[in-house]
């Protein structure tokens, strides 16, 4: 095959592809421009909290980890950092949001690049978001076992002292 | 407040996501359409063809697996979209990657946070690959 044949398959398909990458990526963009303008992620930050504390996970990690869903994970270790720094999340927030999101972040933005390209995006949501709520959910109930043994172990250890 | 600023802040930020997204893909879109007309690529292929079975992919794919996992998914789509996949597989990979990618790049950001990455890093590759094992046997 000539390299003339191959340079044109190569301009046209990796053209090709950024059209449909960019018909859905800039729509979505906008989109979640008016969802921060509208303040609707705290909105919705609130109404997941009592869902997040089946996880596990205090009120401090809920804004951290809806913004990572949506926006990223840059975006929700901002906000991590500085909740953390205000004390509004314990260090088993912290360990817990850290695993949920390294799992499932950016979740629609992501996706709809893959969808761009062919995939059906709801198993590959699906897939991401039920991974990180059982291995959250299972991380949680462990650490709460765990806490639960060193307990007594503690006290045992400053009994000495009294 | 939802303005006319808003729209704007969101197609700039759509433009950026495709550059951003173009500058790397395209190179790699361009090379591996070379690789594809050589031995090259039928060599790599042939020998990550076998592991790739696993997960109902072509070996070819193992460009994009080690791309994203070192690089990022833009780099990734660079590779899928050169190589004539399908629904399926693209769905599979797509999940794979999704899961697991950047690796650098993230477990730097994750550090940061304050936790210990190296438990993350094995629970992502983990995570990653047998979603592609299980995908390729319930899809």
């Amino acid at each position: 095959m000539p390299v003339l044949e191959i340079l044109k398959e190569a301009a046209l398909g990796s053209a090709s592809s950024i059209k449909s990458i960019m018909v859905i990526v800039i729509p979505f963009m906008v989109f979640v421009e008016i969802i921060k303008d509208l303040n609707l992620l705290d909105r919705a930050s609130g109404a997941m909290a009592p869902i997040l504390r089946v996880l596990g996970i205090s009120k401090g990690g809920a804004i951290p980890l809806m913004a990572g869903l949506v926006f990223g994970l840059s975006y929700g270790a901002g906000l991590i950092i500085q909740a953390a720094r205000e004390g509004r999340m314990t260090p088993r927030d912290l360990t817990l949001v850290n695993v949920f999101l390294v799992i499932c972040h950016s979740l629609f933005e992501d996706t709809l690049i893959f969808v761009a390209l062919g995939a059906v995006g709801w198993i590959i949501v699906v897939v991401r978001l039920v991974l990180a709520i059982v291995i959250t959910y299972a991380l949680a109930r462990y650490l709460t076992i765990r806490e639960k043994q060193a307990g007594p172990v503690q006290t045992a250890g400053s009994l000495p002292s009294n | 407040m939802v303005n006319a600023q808003t729209v704007v802040r969101g197609i700039k930020n759509g433009l950026s996501v495709t550059w951003e997204l173009g500058k790397v893909m395209v190179p790699i879109y361009f090379v591996i359409t070379f690789l594809k007309y050589t031995p090259v690529l039928p060599w790599i292929a042939r020998q990550f063809a076998p592991v790739m079975q696993l997960m109902g992919l072509p070996g070819e794919a193992s460009l994009a697996l080690v791309f994203g996992f070192v690089m990022n998914i833009y780099a990734s789509i660079g590779v899928i979209a050169s190589l004539d996949m399908t629904v399926r597989q693209v769905t599979i990979i797509a999940s794979v990657l999704l899961i697991c990618h950047s690796l650098p790049v993230e477990t730097a950001i994750s550090k940061k946070t304050g936790v210990r990455v190296m438990p993350l890093l094995a629970l992502r590759l983990g995570l990653g690959l047998i979603v592609g094992i299980l995908l390729n046997l319930v899809i």
